[in-house]
């Protein structure tokens, strides 16, 4: 049995640790990208901000679109709300609130986290540490996803757990296709020229390059790299298995029958397409359908089982 | 006696760790021997290394008014304060047989009173008092138990002599610091803990849970009773102490939100699964923010209906609602009355003199002599209102002279007491510095005390206030089993 506040803090702790480690992983990574590419290919740093959807919030908070004003935005500030510290804050107050349902070195480490981004996130501006500051963070994001995994009992607290971090996992897969997806589509020239090294690292992004080459093709291919992490049902991170994963912990609560339908919403969704194949042009309106379809899904669990009138933890 | 070269005096004041020669106490032999062979060097290494578990244990307390820095981290001097097994043994005796009273005291109170007829209290104290609740009269909860948990407060004057400063019979706090500096402790000086016997305390929350338990309303009788901790929230400022005892114990840690009573005065919590039955509450609210139906209409922290649940025995409440009338410094000076009157037996362990100013020759005697005294106000808890009289000046003297005769019900004068003191590594190296000793008492169908308990230490020079939210510091605390 399980309280129903502490079901929804939970729920968020999966959340904000994903959300962590996937703002971490993009921006590094789109800091190495924009390495490789020449200025006439477009890509800008404020392109990182539109994949997080925040575009309206940054351009109201950030008079700049520069690369510090960005860094900032989305790494050190502590304000803002899409930062990689406010979301290392989020986690570590749910897990504080959650503290007699989570392991205690869940608790220790994501206090040795938020020290770490405490005294290092603000270096990462203008740093040469940069690379090794943010695969700090993700790294301890990871310990801290492990001492869960593997210390926790699949209880009702578990399933919340992974339900909030395969919504948060897919969710973000879903924005780093979009914004890939669009480059490709821009200029067939570019395309020829750059269109694997934006494949590589949108694959890279998510950790997701040597899966597909072991599992898909010797070529990356824009079109092959978006089919992979939208359909594949084995990379972790590839948006059919996030919600496979999150109907089976809906699966294992009590009462879960509203959210599994409306998760199988967003599968049927994945599936569409006239051959059954995806089209650049049908990425961005898949895709904006599916973080559609996911917020619903989070209001139907909401729904569920949060205590009426709750709100963000 | 020295430290890394550095000389060590306690002046006059009684040390819990070296005598009056300059020499360990024997229970203190090993322990000064270690600190006495570290460099200054390594003692500030040690401290760093207590400080950093500290903080990636996630020890923290937390300080109203700080704005969005809520958590401090706990403090905790390295050097431990012991005491020896024997008069240990004789303090606990002392403990066990103060709160059996007090418990007597409180039920007759709410329900015969007795030791009102027989002119041992006068009644109008406890009218007069306001943690004296009118909705508690004719309840007489499980065992006759009203106070579950209590944390006494302890001290040592200059003679050596452990007094009881106070009783905290309402929702004392400290225990979980006091099994954390433990762990620390532990974790940072293994090696002094291989050759010496010292008491251990890990067992507090199991007692804790056996307490809570052994006081279930009846109707659970053959199911496992459904326990919980009641908090008032994150922002509390012992939210860290409600999380740690409901983790350690496997509660439920519920805020009022969390609880409803039903139409027919069940209490129940808000789960994924719907409602579930709750039959004992651990309730670290205060007594008039529990129910708003009953007291403060303008509680956002209670649970309606809950006096109504309690009343008809549907849940036990731990500590009971009312307990606090005992601990009412007024009441407190008729303790040693109280034991003999219930009990029929000296008080074991001595309260701190007292004079009441509701007395007009105590007032007389405690106005003449105010610079010399330090006066508390009846129901304040944390060194809140108080005067130290040799420390204040002439105007807050006058000042504390116009609230005595104003309201003397609700003072006391003390002496200003000599407090012990104990080795503690401060920005110069190691100096003396007072402390105080609040052990924990639980009762349910037995009572059980802490083997010692959370020492609170005042870090600056010459002070007296121990409270963590005025710069108080703390200390583990060894209970030494003497050799044989």
């Amino acid at each position: 049995m399980m309280l129903a506040r502490a079901a929804e803090r939970v729920y968020w702790t999966g959340r904000y640790l994903e959300r962590a480690e996937n703002t971490a992983r993009v921006v590094q990574q789109y800091s190495q990208l924009l390495l490789d590419l020449p200025d006439e290919v477009g890509v800008g740093w404020d392109e990182l901000v539109r994949i997080f959807g925040a575009s309206g919030a940054f351009t109201a908070r950030s008079g700049e679109s520069d690369e510090a004003a960005v860094f900032r935005f989305l790494v050190s500030d502590p304000d803002s709300p899409s930062s990689l510290a406010t979301s290392i804050r989020m986690a570590r107050e749910n897990i504080r609130n959650t503290r007699d349902l989570l392991p205690q070195e869940s608790w220790e480490s994501v206090n040795e986290l938020s020290h770490f981004a405490r005294h290092n996130l603000a270096a990462t501006t203008d740093s040469e540490d940069r690379f090794e500051v943010l695969s700090e963070c993700i790294g301890r994001c990871l310990q801290i996803d492990g001492i869960l995994v593997g210390t926790m009992s699949h209880g009702a607290p578990y399933h919340f757990l992974r339900l909030g971090q395969c919504l948060e996992r897919a969710d973000m897969t879903s924005r780093i296709v979009d914004v890939g997806a669009a480059y490709v589509r821009l200029d067939p020239d570019m395309v020829e020229r750059f269109g694997s090294v934006l494949g590589t690292n949108v694959l890279k992004s998510v950790s997701g390059f040597q899966m597909y080459r072991q599992y898909c093709q010797p070529q990356v291919e824009g079109r092959r790299v978006v089919e992979f992490l939208v359909r594949d049902e084995q990379f972790p991170r590839a948006i059919a298995c996030c919600l496979d994963r999150a109907r089976r912990a809906c699966r294992k609560l009590p009462k879960g029958q509203a959210p599994l339908a409306s998760l199988e919403g967003v599968a049927a969704s994945l599936a569409a397409g006239p051959d059954d194949e995806l089209t650049a042009e049908d990425v961005p309106v898949i895709m904006d359908r599916i973080q559609k379809q996911l917020d619903e899904v989070h209001r139907a669990v909401a729904k569920t089982w949060f205590l009426p009138g709750g709100g963000e933890q | 006696m020295s430290f890394s070269g550095q000389t060590y005096d306690s002046g006059v004041f009684f040390d819990e760790l070296i005598d009056g020669e300059g020499n360990p106490r024997p229970h203190a032999a090993a322990l000064m021997d270690y600190f006495r062979g570290l460099r200054p060097e390594d003692l500030f290494e040690r401290q760093r290394a207590v400080d950093r578990t500290i903080s990636d244990m996630g020890i923290s307390f937390t300080v109203y008014s700080e704005g969005d820095n809520i958590d401090r981290a706990w403090p905790l001097d390295l050097i431990p304060r012991a005491m020896p097994g024997a008069e240990w043994d004789h303090i606990e005796r002392g403990l066990v047989q103060r709160v059996r009273a007090l418990n007597l005291f409180i039920d007759d109170l709410y329900n015969d009173r007795r030791v009102i007829a027989d002119k041992i209290v006068p009644a109008e104290i406890i009218d007069s008092s306001r943690n004296y609740l009118a909705p508690c009269r004719g309840v007489s909860p499980k065992h006759r138990v009203w106070a579950h948990v209590t944390g006494t407060d302890l001290v040592r004057g200059g003679d050596g002599t452990v007094y009881v400063l106070e009783d905290n019979l309402r929702v004392p706090s400290g225990v979980s610091y006091m099994l954390e500096n433990r762990t620390v402790i532990k974790r940072v000086f293994p090696s002094l803990f291989r050759n010496l016997s010292i008491r251990p305390v890990a067992e507090y929350p199991t007692r804790l849970s056996e307490m809570l338990n052994s006081i279930a309303p009846d109707h659970t009788a053959g199911r496992k009773p459904e326990v919980v901790v009641l908090t008032p929230g994150i922002f509390n400022s012992a939210y860290f102490e409600h999380s740690f005892l409901a983790r350690t114990m496997g509660a439920e840690l519920v805020e009022g939100g969390d609880l409803f009573v039903d139409d027919d005065d069940f209490v129940f919590m808000r789960t994924i699964e719907g409602p579930q039955r709750v039959d004992v509450i651990y309730r670290r609210i205060d007594d008039t923010f529990m129910d708003p139906e009953a007291f403060r209409a303008d509680s956002m922290l209670g649970v309606p209906g809950l006096m109504r649940a309690w009343r008809a025995g549907h849940v036990a409440i731990a500590n009971a609602p009312g307990s606090g009338v005992a601990d009412d410094k007024v009441v407190y000076s008729y303790v040693p009355e109280i034991i003999r009157y219930y009990l029929d037996e000296d008080a074991i362990l001595p309260n701190v003199p007292t004079w009441r100013c509701s007395d007009p020759d105590h007032l007389a005697h405690v106005l003449a002599t105010l610079p010399e005294l330090v006066v508390k106000p009846a129901n304040e808890s944390g060194g809140y209102g108080m005067l130290i009289g040799p420390r204040a000046s002439k105007a807050e003297h006058e000042q504390f002279r116009a609230l005595l005769k104003a309201d003397p019900r609700n003072y006391i004068a003390q002496p200003t007491l000599d407090l012990s003191t104990a080795p503690t590594l401060c920005d110069d190296g190691v100096e003396p510095r007072h402390l105080d000793l609040r052990p924990f008492i639980l009762q349910g169908s037995g009572v059980s005390v802490t083997a010692g308990g959370l020492t609170r230490v005042a870090m600056r020079k010459g002070s007296l206030v121990v409270n963590s939210s005025q710069g108080g510091g703390s200390k583990d605390t060894w209970i030494v089993e003497s050799s044989k």
